[in-house]
Parts: structure tokens; C-alpha cells; sequence
């Protein structure tokens, strides 16, 4: 077990390594100018290039690219100043020579280009508005998925079978940002005055009088829109395994032997039929996470994807390549814990 | 156990609702709140870091520095009492209003905010040329202030605190408009214990001067700032400024969305209107709608702005020497060619002032629309110019691409248009702000929209764009226009300190830069300004500048939601 999930973490480092590798090269790529970015229209020499050296463009591609690697790494060696200690806060392990040290860090993502904010700081103050999003998101899909895919399969062959597997195709194909426009404009500005709903909002507002207070109604449409492609295949996965198991045997059997209709559905049917769906429930919450991107931005959502779009928009490098990272290890993580999951609830799975 | 968990979430909900609510209320229930939107975020409070309208607007609430803008665009004194210029005007000494002080603060000893002295104007405008800062400001010092011998950096003097309220400012050479850059958010005063405490993150705990100071800055939501109770100014009756008792931004990013939440009565101003909502506001004649009238106020003034179309002039980007763009009566042509008032009457309902005089707006002094002569709509001409530029209607040319972003779509395709109709085949490339400013800044557009905001309001912040060293990408000249006379000029206005001799010069130049065509100038921008019926004590400017110092909301009554 230990030996599998040491593997597994070992094969998710070189994940993230990839990431790395891939976004850093790709963003440098990119057409436009950070520098640029920054300084703005009316600039001279000193001025770009004291920016440039602040952001560390000023270096070659490879060397950029080694020192970003050694920033990350929770293991390194640096000069031991009072400044680097304050950059990276790090714990001295081995002091090597003159006035080098070995240290153990957590990872630095560095600050923003833009704003000068660690960037730790950014994804965490964000981090919140998305977790409550993608969870506000799959309670919903999840709840009426199962209802939903419940009453199509015990009217199967009807209208109502047919209009809900039709909706759920629809749901599961219309890409995010179509829908979220849609939502928007019908529930959040023409019906605005019956919903009472706002096209955009979040969660948390502050005000010099009433403080901080909590705005659930905002994250409705939000929540809604990301929800309608997870309800939909929860739907379509819950009829046909609620069909698969309602054929079955012991179905026939609770029935004959005089339980009620509803009995037999809810506490037989329902409970087997419900496996295949906490499978798909458990594995989305984090591709709900990156999915959010469009929905936040179209909301305007200040979560992860809002200010991840954002900075790709204004070249903002550490941004990027913190918030693609975080959203990999994210991915890692949860994939490693499935697949244990799995391992310990159904006794067929061997680990190798 | 999912019962539980649900009612478990529900019961933390409601609690921590319930008690932020109340946490942190101003006592007074009738308190003067001023709300608005800031579409483009922000991203800095550090002065240092004042680079866009966002970062001006809060700044400008939170600091203040030696002088400030009159309405009608004069440096006026703000922190500074009285001052010099020597003879030669290359020695300036302010001396300092006494007893302000900066908010109370807990990097000051005892909480209480210390005295402003001299030595904190030292220490800001050094910080502000120090590398380790990288400000995005220095510029505008860099090549003003006083060299030392070697020429190699600057002078230990340049500026220099002789006592507790004197500051001296020594300049390499004399510079026209000076006191116009000390009016910049870039040269406010900010203090050591802050700047030394908390390093870069100074950007979210400023310390300064100004009529408000910093609440809570919720990033990307909101920004809260409340009433300085020692601010040092009063008003005319004796009454302490501000009258507001907190400002609150929200940071809605969509202006269609700012604009419907202005009319919900959800913000007291707003300013700028996208251009796909203009018809909500303006007829087509450019006068505010009968529906809206009553409803909120509508004010406009002329933007420190112009709009414009550069033609990439460095002849070492094209192939062949005979590219039509180097040829002057083609530029001319092109010119000629567009109907800019009809474009401002379809496309903007007449917001604007048609670009028919020079690079300079009608926003700076003494710059009225006629005072330089520019282009106006003459087809003929046109034709007659492309005929003498050897592409008699247009027989010859190859297509120019003209490079754009989407923003700008709609005008680049009318205008588009009308060259196509003398003849000249255009086509258009959008491409994202990131990669058009690129493209521009290394001369890889040879065609392309531009516009230019003052960052001060002199005419020479506008004609800097055609100083030959000042090249992209490090300088603002972006067309790469390189004329000897012009520079002889713009360096003589530059060491010019007599106001009238120097308007002079630009009037001259400006003329130099509508005879050598290096861009076709299509309008000077206005500013739009929002206010709700109860708001007093706005007043539009040129430069778009929020300063809410004497803002006030008519009998103090407010009605927040």
C-alpha cells in the first residue's frame, strides 16, 4: 500500500514537472511584452529595465526557467541574507561555505507581475469563492441529477423519459460559456426583477456600515450554470443504472415478497444504483474546479479561473504558472485519493 | 450523517453571517457613504505604483503630494506653502505648509501619525528613482533631475531637505512643465516607517496624507475607505474637508454591468460609457436622452485624450524604399479620405470632438480644434494626392493591413470603407491589447490604432511621441518620426519656462507633425461623467481625476441599500 502510494506520488511529481515545463515554455511564446505590460505607454530605458530586472526577464530563457525550478523547489541552496530569508521565510538545514545555506522551504511562487502580490496570497484569497462555487455547484447536479435520472427510469418508454434524456443531452453538450451568457441575460437582467438575482456578485460583500455580509442569492446562477453539465450526465447515469438494477433479481423478489413500491425503490434500487454515480461525483470535484473558468469569468466570480484568465490577459507569468500548477496538484491529489478509495472499498481492485 | 453534516454547514453560515455583520459598522447610522466601480481593478495603493486611472483614483483619495491640479488644469500649491524657481530655472525650493500629518498609523510611535517634513518628500522622490523600487514612474524623473560629474547616475543633491520644511529640487536643465509633473500621483509623499515595515506589501497598507484613508481592501471586490478625521484642509466656511464620512469601490468588471447598476441607484458616479451603450445615455445628436434627463446627472468635458492612426515610418521595416507608407502625399491622402464627423455621429453619437486640428486635444490650454490645421474631409484632394504620390486612384497599391484590437472593430471597418471608396485597399488584423502593444512597440505594425492619454496636462507629454530618442520600445515614439526640425524644437520648448514662448513652439510643432502626416488623428476623446441628483461637489476635469475631497450628498441624506 505504502510502496503504491510513494509510486503514485512519485509519478504525480513528474506530472507537475511537466506542467511546469510546458507552461513556462509556452507562455514565453507567447506574443507581447510584460515589461511593456507594465510600464505603459510613457516610459524610458532606466525605467523598463529596472522592471525587467525586478521581474527577472532580464536573464536568458534557460537560466529564467532553472531559477523559477530552485524558487519552487522545497529544497535548495540560497545566500543567507536577511532579504532571502524574508522572500522565501525558509528553515536553514546545512550551512555550506562562506554564506551559503541549504534550506527547506515551502514552494515560492513569486509575486504577481502586475500587482506585487505573493501569489500564494492570491490563489488562497480566491481559492474560497471557487471551492463554494464547484460545491454549490455539484450539490445541486448531484441532488436533482438523482432525482431526475430516477423518475426517467421508472417512467421509462414515456414523455417524461424521453423530454429528460433529451434536456440532459442538451446540458451535457452546450459548451459552459454559451449557457452562462444565456443564464445570465434571462434570469439575471430581463427577469432580474422577478428572480431578484444580479448578472454578477459575490459572495462575500463589504460595506462601511453593514460590514461583511454573506450574499447567497449571488451565487445561484453561477452554481446553476456549472451544475448543468455534471446534473445532466448524473441524470443519464442514474437512469441506466437505476434500469440496469431494476431488472434485476432481488428486485422481483422484494416485490413478491409484498414490500412496498417504495420501499423497494428507494432502499433496494436506489442504494445499488447509486455506486456507479458517487464514482462520478467524487472524481469531478476537481475538474469542476477548472471548469469554473469561463462560469467565473462570464459572473464575474473573483475565484481561480477569474484571476487566472486575467492575468493571462495582462501576461501576468507567476499568476499563470501558480494557478496551473495549483489546479495540477489539485488533480493529482484527488486522482491518488480515488483510486485508493477504490482500492479499499471494493475488494476486487488490487493495487499493482 | 448527511443530515447532520447540512444542518452542521447551515448553523456555520448563519453564525459567521451573523456576526461579521456587525463587527466592524461606523457608529453613526446616517453616515455619508460615496460609492463606485472600478472596472479595470486595481492593482497597487502604492504611489510608486500609480500607473493606471484605477491606481490614480485611490491614491489620490489616500495621498497627496507638493501641488494638485486646479479644474481647469493649473498646478495648483497643495502641501507646499510657497516656492522658487532660481534664475536659470534649474534650482526649485518649496518650502512646506506646516503641521499636516500623515494618518494615524501603528508604524508611527504611538499610533499617532507623524508630521510631514521635508525629509519625507527626500525620501518618496528618491524612492522613486531607486531601481530597487522598479517604479513605474522613474521616468519621470530620469532624464530631468540632476547628473553627477562622471554623467554616470545622479547628483547627490538633486534633491536635498536643507531644513525641516525646505525642500530643494535641482534639475540637469530647465524643464518647461515642471510643476505640472509634481502634481502627478507618482510624487506623493509617502513615509519611511511604512515603506521600511512593510516592504513590498506596502501596496495594501498605505499610509498618506490624504482627505481618506485605507479601511479594508478586499482585492478584486472591494476597496473601503474612511473619513481622515485630521485631514489639515477646510472649506471655505471653516468646516473640515471631507464632508464624506467613507468612500466604498466595487470592482464590477463589465461597464454594461456598472452602467445598469448605476441606474439601479446602486452607485453615486460613474465614469466613461462603452461604446455599445452610448445609445442608452446620448441621442444621435450627442445630447442626453429625454428618458434620462432628471434621472441623474450627465456631465461632459473634453478628455486629455486623442485618438489616432500611426503609420510605421522607419524605412528599414520595409522591403523596398518605395512603400506607399513612406510617401508623404499618400499619408496626406489617406488623411484626406475619412469623414471623421460623420464617423463620430454614427459610431460614438457625436461623444467626441472631430480630430481636424493637430495631435494636441482641445483639453490643454490654448489648443482650440482650429489653433493647429489638420484634415478634414476632402475626397477629391485625396484622389489628386494619390495621383501625385504616382497611384492615380489607387492603381499600384498594395494592401495596407491595419493593425487593431477588437475595441476598435467597428471604426476601423467604417473607415476602412471610405479608403476603399478613393481607392485604397485596406485590411484590418485584430489581435489581443497584449500582442497590438507589441507589435506597435517593435515595429512590427505598420499601420495601427493607437491613442494617447496625458499623463500630464502639457502639450509636451503629447509631442514627446515624435522626439527622435525617444524610439519604441523604451520611448513613446512609435511611429519612429525623426525630422531634425522638429527636434530642434521640442529641445528649445523643453528649456523653455515662459509659458507663452513655449505654446509658441508646440503650435509649431504640431504643425510640423500635421505637415509630415506620421499619424492620421481621427478625434479628441471627451470625458462622460454619471452622478446621482444628490451628489455635490464633483466636478469633471480633463484628466478624469476622482478626487472626492469636497464631495457631499445634498442635506446629508443618503440612502444607502
Amino acid at each position: 500500500m505504502l510502496r503504491f502510494i510513494a509510486k503514485r506520488l512519485g509519478y504525480g511529481f513528474l506530472v507537475l514537472l511537466g506542467v511546469v515545463g510546458v507552461v513556462f515554455f509556452l507562455f514565453h511564446a507567447l506574443p507581447g511584452d510584460p515589461v511593456a505590460m507594465m510600464a505603459g505607454q510613457r516610459t524610458d530605458v532606466a525605467t523598463r529595465q529596472a522592471i525587467e530586472k525586478e521581474l527577472g526577464l532580464d536573464q536568458p530563457l534557460a537560466v529564467q526557467f532553472y531559477l523559477y525550478l530552485k524558487d519552487l523547489s522545497p529544497l535548495s541552496i540560497h545566500e543567507d541574507t536577511a532579504e532571502e530569508q524574508e522572500k522565501y521565510s525558509y528553515i536553514p538545514l546545512l550551512s555550506l561555505g562562506e554564506d551559503e545555506v541549504l534550506v527547506l522551504k515551502g514552494p515560492y511562487l513569486r509575486r504577481s507581475f502586475q500587482t506585487n502580490k505573493k501569489v500564494g496570497e492570491i490563489l488562497l484569497d480566491n481559492l474560497e469563492a471557487t471551492l463554494w462555487l464547484a460545491l454549490a455547484a455539484m450539490v445541486f447536479a448531484t441532488f436533482f441529477g438523482v432525482i431526475f435520472g430516477m423518475l426517467a427510469a421508472l417512467s421509462q418508454n414515456t414523455f417524461w423519459d424521453h423530454f429528460l434524456v433529451i434536456i440532459s443531452v442538451l446540458g451535457i453538450s452546450i459548451p459552459s460559456f454559451v449557457s452562462a451568457i444565456i443564464i445570465a441575460m434571462v434570469f439575471g437582467y430581463y427577469l432580474s426583477d422577478y428572480t431578484g438575482l444580479n448578472l454578477t456578485g459575490q459572495l462575500w460583500v463589504n460595506h462601511p456600515i453593514y460590514g461583511r455580509t454573506l450574499h447567497i442569492e449571488n451565487l445561484i446562477l453561477p452554481a446553476f450554470t456549472l451544475g448543468l453539465r455534471p446534473l445532466s450526465i448524473i441524470t443519464q447515469l442514474t437512469r441506466s443504472s437505476m434500469l440496469e438494477v431494476l431488472s434485476q433479481d432481488y428486485i422481483r423478489t422484494a416485490r413478491a415478497k409484498g414490500l412496498q413500491y417504495y420501499k423497494v425503490i428507494v432502499k433496494h434500487a436506489l442504494k445499488n444504483a447509486l455506486n456507479p454515480v458517487v464514482t462520478a461525483v467524487s472524481g469531478w470535484l476537481a475538474s469542476l474546479m477548472a471548469g469554473a473558468f469561463f462560469v467565473e469569468y462570464i459572473f464575474d466570480w473573483k475565484g481561480l479561473g477569474f484571476v487566472t484568465l486575467k492575468a493571462v490577459q495582462s501576461l501576468d507569468f507567476p499568476v499563470v504558472m501558480g494557478a496551473t500548477l495549483f489546479i495540477a496538484l489539485i488533480f493529482v491529489l484527488v486522482n491518488i485519493v480515488v483510486d485508493i478509495f477504490y482500492a479499499l472499498l471494493d475488494p476486487r481492485v488490487h493495487l499493482s | 450523517m448527511l443530515r447532520q453534516f447540512c444542518a452542521y454547514l447551515m448553523a456555520v453560515l448563519l453564525i459567521t453571517a451573523g456576526c461579521t455583520a456587525t463587527d466592524n459598522a461606523l457608529e453613526d447610522g446616517n453616515a455619508k457613504v460615496f460609492r463606485y466601480n472600478q472596472a479595470e481593478g486595481l492593482s497597487s495603493l502604492d504611489p510608486a505604483f500609480a500607473r493606471n486611472q484605477a491606481n490614480v483614483w485611490a491614491i489620490t483619495n489616500l495621498y497627496s503630494g507638493l501641488f494638485e491640479l486646479s479644474p481647469d488644469m493649473y498646478p495648483i500649491p497643495d502641501m507646499v506653502d510657497s516656492w522658487e524657481v532660481s534664475e536659470d530655472g534649474g534650482t526649485y525650493t518649496f518650502n512646506l505648509k506646516k503641521g499636516i500629518r500623515f494618518h494615524d498609523s501603528e508604524v508611527f510611535e504611538g499610533g499617532k501619525g507623524r508630521e510631514v517634513t521635508a525629509e519625507d518628500f527626500e525620501y518618496s522622490f528618491k524612492r522613486l528613482l531607486d531601481p530597487a523600487t522598479a517604479s513605474t514612474g522613474a521616468w519621470i524623473f530620469n532624464d530631468k533631475v540632476k547628473k553627477n560629474e562622471a554623467g554616470d547616475g545622479f547628483a547627490e543633491n538633486w534633491v536635498e531637505a536643507t531644513d525641516k520644511y525646505t525642500l530643494v529640487l535641482r534639475l540637469e536643465k530647465p524643464f518647461g512643465p515642471f510643476l505640472e509633473i509634481l502634481t502627478m500621483p507618482y510624487t506623493f509623499a509617502v513615509p519611511k516607517e511604512a515603506v521600511e515595515k512593510w516592504g513590498k506589501d506596502f501596496r495594501k497598507h498605505p499610509v498618506g496624507t490624504g482627505p481618506f484613508q485605507l479601511k479594508s481592501w478586499d482585492e478584486g471586490n472591494s476597496l473601503i475607505m474612511v473619513k481622515n478625521p485630521n485631514y489639515w484642509k477646510d472649506d471655505a466656511n471653516g468646516q473640515q474637508l471631507p464632508y464624506l464620512d467613507a468612500v466604498m469601490v466595487s470592482f464590477i468588471q463589465d461597464r454594461n454591468q456598472e452602467l445598469l447598476t448605476f441606474q439601479q441607484g446602486k452607485l453615486d458616479f460613474m465614469s466613461g460609457v462603452e461604446a455599445n451603450s452610448i445609445d442608452l445615455i446620448l441621442d444621435k445628436d450627442g445630447a442626453v436622452k429625454e428618458e434620462i434627463k432628471g434621472k441623474f446627472v450627465v456631465q461632459k468635458v473634453p478628455y486629455l485624450n486623442t485618438e489616432y492612426i500611426g503609420f510605421q515610418l522607419d524605412p528599414s521595416v520595409y522591403k523596398g524604399a518605395n512603400h506607399p507608407i513612406l510617401n508623404k502625399d499618400f499619408r496626406k491622402a489617406m488623411n484626406y479620405a475619412i469623414n471623421r464627423e460623420e464617423m463620430l455621429k454614427y459610431l460614438f453619437n457625436n461623444l467626441g470632438t472631430p480630430g481636424k486640428g493637430g495631435i494636441i486635444p482641445p483639453a490643454i490650454k490654448y489648443f482650440k480644434e482650429n489653433t493647429v490645421k489638420g484634415y478634414t474631409y476632402d475626397p477629391a484632394k485625396a484622389e489628386e494626392l494619390l495621383k501625385t504620390a504616382g497611384y492615380p486612384g489607387g492603381k499600384g497599391l498594395p494592401t495596407i493591413k491595419l493593425n487593431t484590437t477588437v475595441q476598435s472593430k467597428p471604426m476601423v471597418e467604417y473607415l476602412q470603407k471610405q479608403w476603399g471608396a478613393v481607392g485604397i485597399p485596406v485590411e484590418i488584423e485584430i489581435n489581443q491589447t497584449a500582442t497590438h502593444q507589441e507589435l506597435i512597440d517593435n515595429s512590427r505594425a505598420n499601420f495601427f490604432r493607437g491613442s494617447w492619454l496625458g499623463d500630464y496636462p502639457d502639450a509636451e507629454n503629447y509631442l514627446a511621441m515624435f522626439y527622435s530618442k525617444y524610439f519604441s520600445p523604451a520611448g513613446p515614439n512609435k511611429t519612429h518620426f525623426n525630422n531634425s526640425e522638429f527636434d530642434k524644437l521640442y529641445e528649445k520648448a523643453r528649456y523653455e519656462s515662459e509659458g507663452f514662448n513655449r505654446l509658441d513652439l508646440y503650435h509649431k510643432m504640431d504643425q510640423i507633425i500635421m505637415e509630415e502626416a506620421p499619424v492620421i488623428v481621427l478625434f479628441y476623446d471627451e470625458v462622460v461623467r454619471l452622478t446621482q441628483n444628490n451628489v455635490t461637489g464633483l466636478e469633471p476635469n480633463p484628466m478624469n481625476v476622482l478626487d472626492l475631497e469636497r464631495a457631499s450628498f445634498v442635506d446629508g441624506e443618503v440612502i444607502q441599500e
